[in-house]
């Protein structure tokens, strides 16, 4: 059945269609230029990145190193659920992290049932957004992103990209190097739902907690730079 | 999904009568108009965006053939199968028999609304599988035994005590308070938790597909499409042939439109990209992934003067802002698609000798072409409809017959002068104490529901020509 | 194009066609009178073509193309000749500048398209082209007014500012704004006839949106919306005179307004 369909449809497609060929179509597709991206809401890419995280409903965090982070999850994970433990993807850079310094127990892995809060390390984030992205796979299983009560997700300075566009040449360049993972996640706030009334709801189906950590070498007045010019709606 | 467009009238009627409904519906045309803007102008650029995409989804139509091929090509080396279906009958049976191969009973399923448009819920259930919808909105008027009264909020014209009515009457839970919507998301979100864990098949939508990498986008705020698509053991994604596009940064360009134009957010929760099933190593997603593309009359559109239609990003901005949606709802279009793109959609994807009263359900005041992120031409295509009505004699006779009369009369100057310049001072002289007439002959249409405002007198013709006349 | 509007006051001034509408012929002709008043008093020559009717919208808005077609021929043949054409009307003025060109084809198109640049609403060629002045005489005295953007006027035509502007130059008059002023009243031409109920759900919310203003004029430039608006408030019983903008313009306040008796 699926055959003819797919033969018919094609051909009426095709009967609709320029019939260009396909160098011509690149090369059109090429002259159409450049999408606009929204405008950061400061120069600082840092700065804009985290503005956007709290626009999106989110908690941040800024860390100058890897011991710095390990203290900075600790601190969080003790703050709100009197907890040293989460999960994390078998992700070798989140393995490397002095978790015992902070005192932080990580378990490597998928989410379980019963397990509340899962950590990401991103693969980049995007200021335009204030998003997260992350890839599934064994560093990463998706449950992990959609499962837990609150997800913490580590980002590092260097891996920001200004808007969607940079994303995707990054993402099209890792892609290209390691392969398509099954998932390409852009996280930008714990989930949420106006179903009912248009009444802002957090945690409709994932997270209801998302907290991102900034590592980078920037100083803690960004965060309070960032809060000052966010407005969460 | 049964189509009840025919009735509009009777539908409008009924909902107009409805004095609560009919006040939050005034209460959201407040509201969201004010919530788009405020995202929008928050975009320098937005113009140039729209014509940019615009561009981008003329160019991916005009060529429509390369890239699906090309899409097509990507997603099977992507490991997915991919199937076409020609109706919605095709599509059904197609996603019924993968469900059946794989012997499942539990479907977990995302927002999709070319799902709604093959009725693809009511299939599966008279198969006897269990179909769970999990956008909250969706799972509310599933429940309730309803369908969707808006293309982007399909429950918003429930309130949350009836949602809450609804839940104590559903889930068997015992005494518990309810009383907050928060508490009505947190119930969903358990029932529903454990049917993502139990369901055997995920079905999904997409917001657009990718001809470069074979990648469909989801783009969800709750999270619950993410969930249909990562946690069963088989994935399917039922959408239609005219979602291709040719990058992954033309779709994430649509989105900044979408989510402004949708829900007047910067950016939704979740924006995902999946390729196919789990890859060796990943200790979780499907392991079977399927793509049923479907047609359901879009390459006749494709062929037609409505070609434009296609490039409705579903974003519902028409809806909120037609005076004529947001005066009777959703229900009262009796189908699927609602407001300015139902009104054009319904009659091109179904009949419009079913559908002749949508088109008519417009008065051109142009508010959803303006805010259209698509820039679709939407009360022109209104127009065309009304045009092809016209032709096919689907508009009433006396409709047609007195519009002709008044244009031929029209095009006869001397003639039309004559015969107004006998009416109108006879309609004057009646009509001039009271002002206006309470009812007037041929005109019901008119006061039932104010009056006519007399005549001033004679017609502004008999009184210029007279006043040449004595200089 | 502008050069005859650079000549001072006195000097023959441009020819100007004034297409009256059909609603204002048979229903409000002072809408006529008051427009070739105040584009006399601005320096034009004013004509009145006797040869004209309707602009045809019924026909085409209904989707009868055929029947819409030979009326448009006949509306530019007849206004052809003017050095501009003016009308008291947005939508009127809007079928004739955005419309006529899809219509039609060929050498016709042509002929539409150059109207089309010629073609103006008033309070656009009052305001906009000949930057109309008070001058010497007294400011019109006015009650309080709300104003109605009528959708055509507003969106194919971009009118907004205009008649405002000439309300504080003429009548030194600031309008108390409508809530959801670019919301449709549910004219809509045949609309209202068609979906009585919808139409009257929507001018009953235009004027409670008027009434809530506390103007006691409701003004607009489209006698089809002002008609539609009037006839509502009689029928509720409301006391809000509805008029056209020219009328206040030209201090034309003296007669019944809309829908009112004598």
């Amino acid at each position: 059945m699926t055959g003819s369909a797919r033969s018919e449809i094609f051909a009426r497609i095709r009967h609709a269609s320029r019939g260009a060929g396909a160098e011509q179509i690149v090369g059109e597709l090429r002259s159409l230029g450049r999408a606009p991206a929204a405008a950061l809401p400061c120069d600082d890419l840092y700065t804009a990145f985290l503005v956007n995280v709290l626009n999106n409903q989110g908690t941040v965090d800024c860390a100058a190193d890897r011991s710095g982070a390990v203290a900075a999850v600790g601190k969080y994970l003790y703050e709100h659920y009197r907890t040293h433990r989460l999960v994390a993807g078998n992700d070798q850079r989140l393995a490397a992290m002095p978790w015992r310094d902070a005192g932080v127990l990580p378990r490597f892995g998928a989410l379980e049932p019963g397990e509340t809060v899962a950590m990401s390390y991103a693969r980049l984030g995007v200021a335009e957004l204030g998003a997260v992205v992350t890839f599934t796979g064994r560093a990463n299983p998706a449950a992990n992103n959609l499962l837990a009560e609150n997800h913490i997700v580590l980002v590092d300075g260097a891996e920001l990209v200004p808007d969607l566009e940079a994303a995707w040449a990054t993402i099209n360049m890792l892609t290209a190097e390691e392969g398509r993972p099954r998932g390409i996640n852009f996280i930008a706030g714990p989930s949420s739902t106006a179903d009912i009334e248009g009444k802002l709801v957090q945690g409709a189906h994932g997270p209801r907690q998302w907290h991102v950590i900034l590592l980078a070498e920037a100083g803690e007045e960004i965060v309070e730079k960032a809060r000052e010019i966010a407005t969460p709606g | 999904m049964q189509q009840h467009s025919e009735n509009f009238l009777d539908n409008a009627s009924e909902a107009l009568g409805n004095k609560s409904q009919a006040e939050f519906r005034d209460l959201m045309a407040l509201f969201t108009p004010l919530v788009r803007d405020a995202a929008v102008q928050g975009f320098e650029g937005f113009d140039q965006l729209r014509s940019h995409v615009k561009r981008i989804r003329q160019h991916s139509l005009d060529n429509l053939d390369h890239y699906l091929d090309t899409y097509e090509q990507h997603a099977l080396e992507n490991g997915n199968q991919v199937h076409f279906a020609r109706t919605g009958d095709e599509m059904n049976s197609i996603v019924l028999d993968i469900c059946q191969q794989h012997q499942a009973t539990r479907i977990a399923k995302g927002k999709s609304m070319v799902t709604e448009e093959t009725g693809l819920n009511d299939f599966l259930q008279r198969a006897d599988l269990e179909v769970k919808e999990t956008d909250l909105g969706e799972y509310i008027i599933q429940q309730a035994g309803e369908t969707p009264s808006h293309i982007v909020g399909p429950a918003l014209h429930k309130t949350a005590g009836e949602v809450r009515e609804l839940f104590l009457d559903k889930h068997e839970l015992g005494e518990r308070d309810l009383s907050e919507p928060a508490d009505l998301v947190s119930e969903a979100r358990s029932v529903l938790r454990r049917h993502f864990l139990e369901a055997q098949v995920g079905i999904i939508g997409a917001n657009a597909l990718i001809a470069e990498n074979g990648y469909s986008m989801l783009v969800t705020n709750e999270g619950n499409g993410d969930l249909c698509a990562n946690l069963p053991p088989v994935l399917i994604i039922c959408t239609s042939v005219e979602r291709i596009l040719p990058r992954a940064e033309d779709a994430t360009a649509m989105l900044r439109l979408l989510v402004r134009s949708a829900t007047g957010q910067p950016q939704t929760c979740y924006t995902s990209f999946y390729s196919g099933p789990r890859r060796e190593g990943d200790l979780d997603g499907p392991v079977e992934t399927h793509i049923v593309l479907l047609d359901n009359r879009r390459t006749d559109i494709l062929a037609s003067d409505y070609r434009e239609m296609l490039q409705c990003i579903r974003c519902g901005a028409c809806l909120n802002h037609c005076p004529i949606y947001t005066s009777v709802g959703g229900h009262a279009y009796g189908w699927v698609y609602q407001g300015p793109m139902g009104s054009i959609l319904t009659p091109l994807l179904t009949s419009l000798e079913q559908s002749a009263a949508l088109p008519n359900a417009c008065t051109s005041c142009g508010r959803c072409e303006e805010v259209c992120p698509s820039l679709i031409p939407l009360p022109e295509l209104l127009r065309d409809l009304r045009h092809q009505e016209m032709e096919q004699k689907l508009t009433p006779s006396r409709w047609r017959f007195g519009l002709k009369m008044h244009a031929w009369l029209a095009r006869h100057p001397r003639l039309y002068q004559f015969f107004t310049g006998l009416g109108i001072p006879l309609l004057h002289l009646v009509g001039r104490r009271r002002g206006s007439f309470r009812r007037l002959p041929m005109a019901s249409g008119w006061t039932s529901q104010r009056d006519f405002p007399s005549p001033q007198g004679k017609t502004f013709m008999q009184q210029y020509k007279a006043g040449r006349k004595a200089q | 194009m502008d050069k005859q509007l650079d000549n001072p006051a006195g000097v023959q001034g441009p020819s100007v066609y004034l297409f009256v509408t059909c609603l204002a012929d048979l229903l409000r002709p002072s809408v006529a009178f008051d427009s070739i008043r105040l584009l006399e008093d601005a320096g034009c020559q004013v004509t009145v073509p006797l040869q004209q009717t309707c602009c045809g919208q019924p026909a085409y808005n209904s989707g009868d193309f055929e029947s819409t077609v030979p009326l448009a021929k006949q509306v530019i043949a007849v206004l052809e000749p003017a050095d501009y054409v003016v009308v008291p009307s947005g939508s009127c003025a809007g079928m004739i500048c955005q419309h006529y060109p899809g219509l039609l084809e060929g050498e016709w198109r042509e002929r539409a398209l150059e109207l089309s640049t010629r073609t103006f609403e008033i309070t656009t060629f009052l305001n906009d082209v000949l930057k109309a002045r008070r001058g010497k005489r007294p400011p019109i005295t006015l009650p309080p007014v709300t104003y109605h953007d009528s959708c055509a006027g507003l969106r194919e035509l971009g009118i907004k500012q205009q008649p405002r502007e000439l309300l504080r130059e003429f009548c030194d008059s600031e309008v108390a704004e409508l809530q959801q002023t670019d919301v449709c009243c549910g004219f809509g031409g045949t609309f209202c006839a068609k979906m009585p109920e919808i139409s009257g759900k929507m001018v009953n919310d235009k004027l409670n949106n008027a009434l809530a203003t506390e103007a006691q004029i409701l003004a607009g430039g489209d006698l089809g919306c002002l008609l539609n608006i009037a006839g509502r408030a009689r029928r509720m019983g409301r006391d809000i005179e509805v008029r056209h903008i020219v009328e206040l313009l030209s201090g034309d306040l003296d007669g019944p307004a809309i829908g009112e008796g004598k």
